[in-house]
């Protein structure tokens, strides 16, 4: 079972990803901020981690920097959710070296089709008729 | 031989008249504005005009074999005699005391500016000077005048360019609030409507548990809701980053008939709600060269317009031409449409369908004015031909051949 790390400091924000990502049959964890996302992925060893950018403590930027200092992260997918959705800052957290990018609020099947995508490639669910 | 010629008589008369050569041309100095002095060797004067008379305030007696130094203001005359003594040296006509401001004294003592020329006059081997002195003092004031006005103005000048350039200052400050205010706004509102659109998206699918009919229709009701407050703050945000210049196209290429499918996906079940036949008459199947999503933003609104203000069992239908240059893109409708003195006000910004389409009333009436801006920034362009009460056509035409763009 694929196991995801979900960060973010609202937790309704949480409980939303958990309930979406758990019927999708992937196991969950729950991290409230940069610093204890840091801990979750070294005590647990993740296979993706939804990393939401504005936190209190440490933010996404800097714990995605934190994770790619480290051998053992440098190829660990993590997305970028983020509820900026100004212009660029999908450039800018793939440039910062996010492996993908979503934008709150999110349609439930883009997340899934992004999640599928990096962690069952050969499986990958059609795009939903979202628009 | 003079009798001959009347006007040569007349001069003759005249100069028996009025006397000597010598007379006339004493005239002649005497009509001159300037003072005229002759000046003997040893610094006294010998000859005058009348102007001098009355520049210096003296009369003709006072001023015959008065010393030149009367003239010059008491603490210029020390060096004077000197300055007399240089000139006769090498003589010839100049300006005295070039660059100098030069005064002279009147005989009650008061001081005004002069201007001086000297020549230089042998009378038997010894040196006179001629001096022919202007009073200066109308044009020193209108020169004065001149000067404080020139000095004013700069102040002025001066002023207005700091006061101006404190004011772009400000601009830029409150501009880059502004810009600030409209990320933490945009962020701030994304993060609740994130989980209001999610649960009920969730809701809606039942993964949790059957929802009866009422309460799958109403979770259907806040989802779409939730949407179109999406779509308002989404527009919200594109105007101000429109009218903020900072908003900048993501040109790709891409397939214009795929595109324009994705987007009738998106619009057929608003169509569908009111049983309106949504067709796809579309013929163009080549590439096009522009930003995909804001392509997509355009027909989007079009569309979305046509079957807002299309009534129920209407029609609306897409079809395209093109010549080589643009691809004209129409969206066409069996609508109410615009009344003609509507036509021309229905891209401006806030503009809301009159009192007849009331019952269609909703948005931030940005929609048009935002597609205008989209349509025009890929270089392109956006019309429209309405009958009221029998429907619209709204065409845009993008270039084909994109040139890249001049920023």
């Amino acid at each position: 079972m694929k196991r995801i790390l979900i960060v973010d400091d609202k937790a309704t924000s949480r409980e939303l990803l958990h309930a979406v990502l758990a019927k999708q049959g992937y196991a969950i964890s729950e991290a409230a901020n940069g610093q204890e996302a840091l801990e979750k992925v070294r005590a647990e060893g993740p296979d993706l981690v939804l990393l939401d950018l504005q936190m209190p403590i440490r933010n996404g930027y800097e714990v995605l920097g934190e994770l790619r200092k480290d051998a053992a992260y440098a190829m660990l997918p993590v997305i970028a959710l983020t509820a900026s959705a100004m212009q660029g800052d999908r450039e800018k957290a793939l440039a910062a070296g996010f492996t993908g990018y979503l934008a709150k609020p999110v349609a439930l099947s883009h997340l899934r089709e992004e999640i599928q995508r990096l962690l069952d490639p050969g499986n990958a669910v059609k795009a939903g008729g979202t628009f | 031989m003079t009798a001959g010629n009347p006007n040569l008589n007349v001069q003759a008369a005249a100069a028996r008249q009025e006397g000597s050569f010598e007379s006339r041309f004493r005239k002649l100095l005497e009509a001159a504005p300037d003072a005229i002095l002759e000046v003997n060797p040893q610094g006294q004067i010998t000859l005058l005009n009348e102007a001098a008379e009355k520049i210096f305030g003296y009369s003709r007696g006072e001023l015959l074999g008065l010393n030149v130094e009367n003239l010059v203001p008491a603490a210029m005359r020390g060096g004077h005699s000197q300055h007399r003594a240089s000139y006769a040296g090498h003589a010839k006509t100049r300006p005295m005391g070039t660059g100098l401001e030069l005064q002279g004294q009147r005989k009650d003592g008061s001081l005004f500016p002069v201007e001086i020329s000297l020549s230089p006059n042998w009378i038997e081997g010894s040196l006179h000077v001629i001096a022919s002195v202007r009073d200066i003092t109308e044009r020193k004031l209108v020169e004065d005048r001149i000067r404080v006005l020139r000095e004013q103005y700069t102040a002025e000048l001066t002023a207005k360019n700091e006061q101006l350039e404190a004011r772009n200052l400000e601009v830029e400050q409150a501009n880059r609030l502004k810009n600030e205010f409209l990320a933490s706004m945009s962020h701030e509102l994304r993060t609740p409507l994130h989980t209001i659109i999610g649960f009920s998206e969730l809701l809606t699918e039942q993964l949790e548990g059957p929802l009866n009919e009422k309460q799958h229709r109403f979770v259907g009701h806040i989802l779409q809701d939730a949407r179109h407050l999406l779509e308002l703050i989404n527009e919200v945000l594109d105007i101000s980053k429109i009218e903020s210049g900072r908003l900048e196209l993501k040109r790709e290429t891409f397939d214009f008939s795929h595109c324009l499918e994705e987007v009738l996906a998106g619009i057929r079940q608003q169509a569908a709600s009111k049983n309106i036949t949504l067709e796809n008459k579309n013929t163009f199947q080549n590439t096009l060269c522009a930003d995909r999503l804001r392509v997509k933003e355009i027909l989007y609104n079009l569309l979305s317009n046509a079957v807002k203000f299309t009534p129920e069992n209407g029609n609306v239908w897409i079809e395209s031409a093109d010549d080589g240059k643009f691809l004209d893109v129409s969206v066409c409708d069996t609508g109410i449409g615009i009344p003609e003195a509507e036509q021309s006000l229905i891209f401006d910004k806030f503009y809301q369908a009159g009192d007849s389409r009331k019952a269609a009333r909703e948005g931030t009436g940005l929609g048009l004015s935002i597609t205008k801006h989209l349509v025009e920034l890929h270089g392109g362009y956006i019309s429209v031909t309405s009958r009221s009460g029998h429907g619209s056509r709204f065409t845009v035409s993008f270039p084909l051949a994109h040139t890249p763009d001049i920023s």
